[in-house]
């Protein structure tokens, strides 16, 4: 086949269809863009930790010994193991509490903040066989008086940003030691919240609080958690009995680490998916439409000697073309929008560049034209078969098609004629009409998704942050070694803790003084609807390696506004609720006994609800307040206050009102929810923005082919009198019907869509969903989104339809 | 005189550099008056017409048609121009196929805000005195050549113009058929209907036409009245 004839031919129809070339180029873009971003995010979603466990020599399991128990020999001995291929250890290990003194922009000029329960480890250096420590700023202990933190990792549980040369002083320590931050590093399973050289350890231990060992371990099989445990059994068998006192594997910091961004993935592969049907709809399209109003042309080609395969060749090639270049630049979009979504993981991490895969880059542009090349020969073929004198005859008959009986039937109607000879054109091509309807439906159908989505994930946050009911915190000073530890946030996630800041020279009241003084200024204050006490509290539960948080109220908490996804609140002493990851992880259900241990004393409940609440990344516990005071008196003192608001209530004003009442010593914070949200809004509002665009360009390129099409009649129209508003309304009514009642056959569609992927994505990120994350549509949103199709097929509409309005008749008059 | 077109001075040219349409033409026409302009193709007939139903506007010079400066007017001021003053008759009819007949002669009357059951029976009428009411129901295809022309006369006079412009509106039937639409186009203009028409058949002009515009490269070469026509 000679390419020369094919490559003009196909350079001319390109050239004389320049519209139907930008729609085909920007759908692609669109599309692509979105199925980069989809699959980066879905292939990438582990990959940050992945990367960093890789790169660090993460530690599979960190065991924490009792040195009575185990000697260093035998220690020594379970680097023989063969499920083993390193170890590192044993290294000292003490939890204490650290005071960390943190400069303020306020008159006092500096704070004071205290740290309850922090995890210390001696060594001598950051590297080794395991767990290679990242420092990232500063150098590494080599004396006394020397800490490096934690760069607020995975596992810490450090409140603040440290940074070098802060004050410390270790409260919890005999004669409160000053230290000094001299670096900030990561471990990539947070196997401390710091480290110091081996000796200082010695400093740091109290009779109380005395050393453990760290004993790290990488296996040769760790990939899931049956494996991990046996390994850890390996290890614990190999120990005299008691010997392991705790073990954390990797496993759920890499879930945990992973919850962020999975439950991304769903939502972003339906919008891809949904891009790539259209795409194929609105190339099959543009190249039948371009075959069926090209007929003439065809025959012309054929005529002067072009073969099938050549017009064959020269019609696929005017999708395919515009298709490649859309797909080229689709990678590029896609890759800048997920470098924004995946970089910020990659920072987190320091594991460089995250980017998108190159078998992403490679394999959706391939994809995609393998499936557009589909959807534009199968016209194409058609073209190269169809007989010369065929093709020219069929190109010089009227091509006003079917629909007569829909003229004839909506002539009688009592509305005006334009639009009634406008929604009667939509019938002359069944088949265009169609597909036109399909693709709008996509789009309408993605518009009320996004709509029922963002609404769910708005739900998602509230209920987690409990911001229309907790509205408001204040937080009690706490004293050094009261053995209070931090208090609860108000937006669920993985870092949970909060302290109150003391101003420099502020003394502490005393703890029932401070609850008096919080409780009489709360009922002083007018805008006061409720509030409860809460403690938050560290505890161990039997099955888990590492301690989890549980809240205790004091008093009714039934308005706190938590919502149950199933059983029910809590009603007294000895029971608690439990969200579902809670459940998954323990392997309990509701109705089943929890056992956990609180200041040395073993305490028993029940499980009486599940609840939806992502704290500690749904690995936590909430109960009333007798729960825990039955097993430590000291739960004496409250954490904070949750305050709900009258209606009507300025919250800034109150807190201001407030924090005047009660002085400096005491923290009144807005409940800051939504931080996450906007950014993952802003990834549904734009895709959904792409996608209304897709199905209109969709739109646009019907009305473009049909207006070709019947550029005669139209002319005809002006000639006898129809103005130009009349052809804007008659062209826009080609579509507007068809929008219609793609809008109704929409929303229960995207409705369904909802029903499906929200929940999917709660399973992604850990959690069940109570029903009201689900039911968000209302009756005047569903009337709303169901003319989400009819706004699609005006907007794609009237630019060609205002062009056709303004065309010359008398050259519309002439046109074949 | 009364007039009811008035060119004046009037010149056309689609592009800046190339020879003009039409050329300094002026003329007028009275009310009753059945004109043909006439000349050898690309002597821009067409293209007057088009000036004189709005459809176009002249580069330079005047078009005033039943007292308005059809020059002047905007797109949607043409359009209402075209309903109330002007009926038009193509070489090829340019009626719609996927419209009945009847809804094809009643259109011009919905676009102008007339109601159905109005333009239906004005539709009525006309396909009546042009013995085409038989064909009411039928699509356009399905007609012979003559019918067709007779449909989109009808069509023309829905909206009672002041004008029938024809333009060759017997150049696409056999003779007999263009002879029986060139005798209903003299019963209207004898019934008072105005009408210019463009044709190169200098008989359908002698005989259906008072007067003869002759156009020779966008000029008027001649003028000439030759009275009342006879009804043979």
């Amino acid at each position: 086949m000679r390419s020369g004839p094919v490559r003009r031919a196909l350079r001319g129809g390109l050239g004389r269809r320049r519209v139907q070339t930008a729609v085909i180029g920007l759908v692609l873009l669109v599309t692509t863009g979105a199925a980069v971003l989809a699959l980066a995010v879905v292939a990438d979603s582990n990959a940050p930790f992945d990367a960093a466990f890789a790169a660090q020599r993460g530690a599979d399991i960190t065991a924490k010994i009792n040195p009575a128990r185990a000697s260093p020999a035998r220690l020594a001995a379970t680097r023989r193991l063969p499920q083993i291929v390193a170890a590192a250890g044993p290294f000292a290990e003490v939890t204490t509490s650290l005071q960390l003194t943190i400069a303020t922009a306020g008159p006092a000029g500096a704070a004071r903040l205290l740290i309850p329960s922090v995890t210390l480890v001696g060594r001598a250096a950051p590297d080794g066989p395991v767990d290679d420590i990242a420092l990232q700023s500063g150098h590494w202990p080599t004396g006394p008086g020397q800490i490096v933190l934690s760069g607020n990792q995975a596992g810490s549980s450090l409140p603040v940003q440290p940074s070098p040369g802060m004050p410390v002083t270790a409260v919890g320590a005999a004669g409160k030691p000053e230290l000094t931050v001299v670096g900030i590093a990561s471990s990539v399973t947070g196997t401390a919240d710091g480290w110091v050289t081996p000796a200082e350890i010695t400093r740091l231990t109290t009779p109380q609080e005395p050393a453990s060992t760290q004993m790290l371990y990488r296996f040769r099989a760790a990939g899931d958690d049956a494996a991990v445990r046996a390994d850890a059994a390996a290890v614990a068998g190999a120990l005299p009995p008691g010997a392991v006192t705790a073990i954390q594997s990797y496993l759920p910091v890499r879930l945990q680490e992973t919850l962020g961004i999975a439950p991304i993935a769903p939502f972003v592969a339906a919008f891809g998916i949904i891009g790539l049907a259209m795409s194929v709809l609105i190339v099959a399209i543009v190249v039948s439409g371009s075959v069926v109003s090209g007929y003439r042309r065809i025959g012309v080609l054929k005529s002067i000697g072009f073969t099938p395969g050549q017009v064959s060749a020269a019609y696929a090639g005017q999708a395919l073309i515009p298709a490649a270049a859309g797909c080229t630049a689709g990678v590029l979009a896609g890759n800048l929008l997920s470098g924004a979504l995946l970089g910020r993981a990659a920072s987190v991490y320091q594991v460089g560049t995250l980017g998108v895969p190159s078998w992403v880059n490679l394999s959706v542009p391939a994809a995609m034209l393998v499936v557009v090349g589909i959807a534009a020969l199968v016209p194409a073929i058609r073209a190269g078969r169809l007989s010369a004198i065929r093709a020219i005859a069929a190109g010089r008959a009227p091509r006003s098609g079917g629909g007569y009986g829909a003229h004839r039937l909506l002539g009688r109607l009592p509305v005006v004629r334009p639009v009634t000879i406008g929604l009667a054109a939509s019938f002359a091509r069944p088949a265009r009409t169609a597909v036109t309807l399909v693709a709008t439906l996509l789009g309408a159908a993605a518009v009320t998704f996004a709509v029922g989505l963002g609404a769910s994930l708005t739900r998602v946050e509230s209920g987690l942050s409990l911001a229309g009911t907790e509205q408001v915190f204040v937080s009690l000073p706490t004293a050094p070694g009261s053995g209070v530890s931090g208090v609860r946030m108000g937006a669920g996630g993985a870092q949970s803790t909060r302290v109150a800041l003391l101003p420099k020279g502020v003394r502490p009241a005393a703890p029932a003084a401070a609850e008096h003084a919080v409780a009489a200024a709360l009922r002083a204050q007018p805008g006061t609807a409720h509030f409860v006490a809460e403690t938050d509290q560290q505890v161990t539960v039997a099955g888990l390696a590492q301690q989890i948080p549980v809240t205790a109220f004091r008093g009714d908490a039934g308005w706190t506004g938590y919502q149950m996804i199933s059983g029910r609140w809590y009603t007294g002493p000895g029971q608690v609720v439990v969200p579902t990851h809670f459940l998954t992880v323990t392997g309990k259900s509701l109705g089943n006994p929890v056992s956990f241990t609180f200041g040395g004393r073993q305490i028993t409940a029940r499980i009486v609800g599940e609840v939806f609440d992502g704290d500690n990344s749904g690995l936590a516990m909430i109960t009333a307040w007798q729960t825990l005071a039955s097993a430590d008196p000291r739960l004496a003192q409250t954490s904070q206050y949750d305050v709900e608001l009258r209606s009507g209530t300025s919250a800034p004003a109150y807190v201001q009102a407030l924090s005047t009442a009660l002085g400096p010593a005491y923290g009144v914070s807005l409940n800051g929810a939504g931080r996450g949200l906007p950014l993952v809004l802003g990834l549904i509002d734009a895709l959904t923005l792409l996608l209304g665009a897709v199905a209109g360009l969709g739109v646009l390129n019907t009305v473009v082919l049909q207006t070709r099409e019947r550029v005669h009649d139209l002319g005809v129209f002006k000639a006898i009198g129809m103005t130009p508003r009349q052809t804007v309304v008659m062209i826009v009514c080609w579509v507007a019907g068809i929008g219609l009642v793609a809008g109704l056959i929409a929303v229960p569609l995207g409705i369904a869509l909802q029903r499906y992927l929200v929940p999917v994505m709660a399973s992604a990120a850990g959690t069940a969903l109570p029903a009201s994350i689900l039911d968000v549509y209302g009756g005047w949103q569903l009337g709303g989104l169901a003319l989400a199709g009819m706004a699609i097929a005006v907007a794609g509409s009237l630019a060609p339809a205002v062009w056709a309005a303004s065309a010359r008749t008398e050259t519309a008059l002439r046109a074949e | 005189m009364q007039t009811l077109i008035e060119l004046s001075d009037v010149t056309k040219r689609y592009d800046d550099d190339g020879h003009p349409a039409v050329e300094h033409v002026s003329f007028a026409v009275a009310p009753g008056e059945a004109v043909a302009i006439m000349g050898p193709s690309g002597s821009g007939k067409s293209t007057l017409l088009n000036l004189i139903a709005g459809l176009d506007r002249p580069t330079s010079g005047t078009v005033t048609v039943a007292g308005e400066r059809v020059d002047k007017l905007s797109e949607t001021g043409g359009a209402r121009f075209r309903r109330q003053q002007v009926g038009m008759i193509f070489q090829f009819f340019n009626l719609l196929d996927d419209l009945t007949v009847a809804d094809n002669v009643m259109l011009p009357a919905q676009l102008a805000g007339e109601s159905r059951g109005k333009a239906l029976g004005r539709a009525g009428e006309l396909l009546a005195a042009l013995h085409i009411s038989q064909h009411a129901d039928a699509y356009p295809a399905r007609l012979s050549g003559g019918e067709r022309q007779r449909v989109a006369i009808a069509r023309a006079l829905v909206n009672r113009p002041a004008l029938l412009l024809a333009d060759e509106p017997t150049g696409a039937l056999d003779s007999a058929t263009g002879s029986e639409i060139g005798e209903l186009l003299l019963d209207l203009n004898t019934s008072g209907q105005s009408l210019v028409m463009v044709t190169h058949n200098p008989d359908l002009a002698s005989r259906y036409a008072g007067r003869v515009i002759l156009l020779v490269d966008g000029r008027i070469s001649s003028d000439v009245t030759t009275g009342p026509q006879v009804r043979r």
